[in-house]
C-alpha cells in the first residue's frame, strides 16, 4: 500500500552501493526505495533487490524495482517503476497482478492521465527542478505543472527532479504525495541524516 | 501458441540469434530472417537486442511473434523474462550473469529456459536451476564473441556435452563446414549470429546445416 500521508522515496544512485544507500535512506525514514540501475546484469540486480527488499520489510517500507518486472517478481518486490521507454503499464499489470504497485514516469498532464488509464498506482512526475542525476530532454516543469497534474488525476503523484529539503515543502503543499530523490541523499555527507531532514521538510509541507 | 510443444516435440537443432543491431535497423534483419524460414526447417530464434530499451524490445518481440514460423519453431527473448511473457514468446534465454532461472521459473512454468554456459561450473548451476537447454561457446574464434575471451575449442565442447544430459547448442564460429565436428563432440545443435546474417543465403545456409546435423 502506498502511504496515505506525504512520504519520501529514495532512488538508488549508480555511483554507490545500492544496498548501503537503501539502508541509510531507510534509517532516515524513507518509506519507498526504488532500485534503479540501468547497466547492471540481471544477476547483480536480483541479488541487490533481494537484500533491499529484506531491509524494506524490516522498516515497513516499499521496495520498488525500476524497469525490470521480471526482477520484481523474482525478488517479491512490492512493485515496479516504469519509464515511458519501459514495458507498457498494461503489459506489466498482466504480469504483476493487482497486488503489486506500478508507478509510471510522466512529464506532462497527458502522460499522467494516460498512466492512470493504463492502471498505474502512482505517477512519478518530473523533473520539477534542474537535476544532475539524469540527462533531460525538456525544461524543468516547476511546481505549477506539478499541481496541474495532481489536479488532473486521482492517483498519488510523486514529485521528482532537483528536490531538496528547501523546496520539498512547497511541492507537498502543491499536492504531491511524496518526493523522490537520488542525489539529495546519495551525494550527502550523511545520507541517513539527509533523508531524515527531507522527511522533516515533507512533514512541514503538509496542509 | 507453441507453449509446451518442446515437451512433446524435440527442440529445433538450429538456434538463430539476432544480430544485436535492431536499434540501427529497426529489427529489419530479424524480421526478414523470420519471414524467410523454410516451412520444413524449424528454428529456435533468440531475440538478443541489448541496446534496445524495454519498450522497443517489447514492440519488436510482438512483431516477431506475429510472424508465422515453421512448425516446431521457438521464439525466445534474451535475458528478459518479463518481455518474453508480455509478448507471448515461447521462452527466455539467460546469459550467465542473468537473474537465476529457478527464481524466474515459478512465474513462467510453461516457458522454455535456456542458459548460456562457459564452464563446467556454470553447467552445474544451470542444471540445478532447471535449464531446458544449454548454449556453450565460443567453440571457434568469431569476431562477435572475441571480447568474451579466447575460443574454448571442440575438446571443451565435448567435455560439457559428456557432463550433461541436457541438449547443448554449440555457439561461436559454427558454420555448415564445421558443424559435424560439433555433433561428433555430442552437441545437440548449432547456434549462430553472423552465419545467418546474409538473408540472401539464409535458406541455403539452413539447408546445409540441417543436412549435416540431422543426417
Amino acid at each position: 500500500m502506498i502511504p496515505s500521508s506525504p512520504f519520501l522515496c529514495v532512488i538508488t544512485d549508480e555511483a554507490f552501493c545500492p544496498i548501503t544507500l537503501a539502508e541509510e535512506a531507510l534509517k532516515g525514514g524513507a518509506a519507498m526505495i526504488q532500485l534503479r540501475h540501468k547497466t547492471a546484469s540481471g544477476s547483480q540486480l536480483y541479488s541487490w533487490a533481494v537484500e533491499i527488499r529484506k531491509r524494506c520489510r524490516q522498516y515497513n517500507a516499499l521496495c520498488i524495482i525500476n524497469d525490470r518486472v521480471d526482477i520484481a517478481l523474482a525478488c517479491d518486490a512490492d512493485g515496479v517503476h516504469l519509464g515511458q521507454d519501459d514495458l507498457p503499464a498494461a503489459a506489466a499489470r498482466k504480469l504483476l497482478g493487482n497486488k503489486r504497485i506500478i508507478g509510471i514516469s510522466a512529464s506532462c498532464a497527458e502522460e499522467a492521465l494516460q498512466a492512470e488509464k493504463d492502471g498505474a498506482d502512482y505517477i512519478g512526475f518530473g523533473h520539477i527542478y534542474p537535476t544532475i542525476s539524469k540527462q533531460k530532454e525538456h525544461a524543468p516543469l516547476g511546481p505549477d505543472n506539478l499541481q496541474k497534474s495532481v489536479e488532473s488525476i486521482s492517483l498519488p503523484v510523486i514529485a521528482i527532479g532537483g528536490i531538496n529539503a528547501e523546496n520539498a515543502p512547497l511541492l507537498i503543499s502543491r499536492g504531491a504525495s511524496a518526493v523522490a530523490v537520488i542525489s539529495a541523499v546519495s551525494r550527502a555527507k550523511e545520507p541517513s541524516k539527509a533523508a531524515y531532514e527531507l522527511l522533516c521538510a515533507i512533514k512541514t509541507g503538509r496542509q | 501458441m507453441q507453449h509446451n510443444n518442446f515437451k512433446v516435440t524435440p527442440l529445433p537443432r538450429i538456434c538463430l540469434i539476432s544480430n544485436g543491431e535492431a536499434d540501427a535497423d529497426q529489427g529489419k534483419v530479424l524480421l526478414a530472417q523470420l519471414n524467410l524460414l523454410p516451412e520444413t526447417l524449424p528454428c529456435m530464434v533468440q531475440i538478443r537486442e541489448k541496446r534496445l530499451e524495454a519498450r522497443e524490445l517489447f514492440n519488436l518481440a510482438e512483431r516477431a511473434r506475429a510472424i508465422k514460423l515453421p512448425a516446431g519453431s521457438l521464439l525466445l527473448c534474451n535475458d528478459r523474462l518479463d518481455i518474453a511473457l508480455a509478448a507471448g514468446l515461447d521462452g527466455v534465454h539467460l546469459p550467465e550473469n542473468a537473474c537465476p532461472a529457478d527464481k524466474l521459473r515459478t512465474f513462467a512454468p510453461n516457458l522454455i529456459f535456456g542458459c548460456s554456459i562457459h564452464s563446467l561450473e556454470a553447467l552445474h548451476i544451470a542444471e540445478r536451476s532447471g535449464a531446458d537447454y544449454l548454449l556453450f561457446g565460443p567453440v571457434f574464434d568469431t569476431p562477435s564473441k572475441r571480447r568474451y575471451g579466447a575460443s574454448q575449442g571442440l575438446h571443451k565442447l565435448g567435455e560439457i556435452c559428456m557432463a550433461t544430459s541436457l541438449p547443448v547448442y554449440a555457439l561461436g564460429g559454427i558454420i555448415p563446414d564445421n558443424a559435424a565436428l560439433c555433433m561428433e563432440e555430442g552437441a545437440y545443435g548449432a547456434a549462430g549470429l553472423s552465419v545467418f546474417q546474409d538473408t540472401a543465403r539464409l535458406v541455403e545456409t539452413l539447408e546445409q546445416f540441417y543436412s549435416i546435423i540431422c543426417q
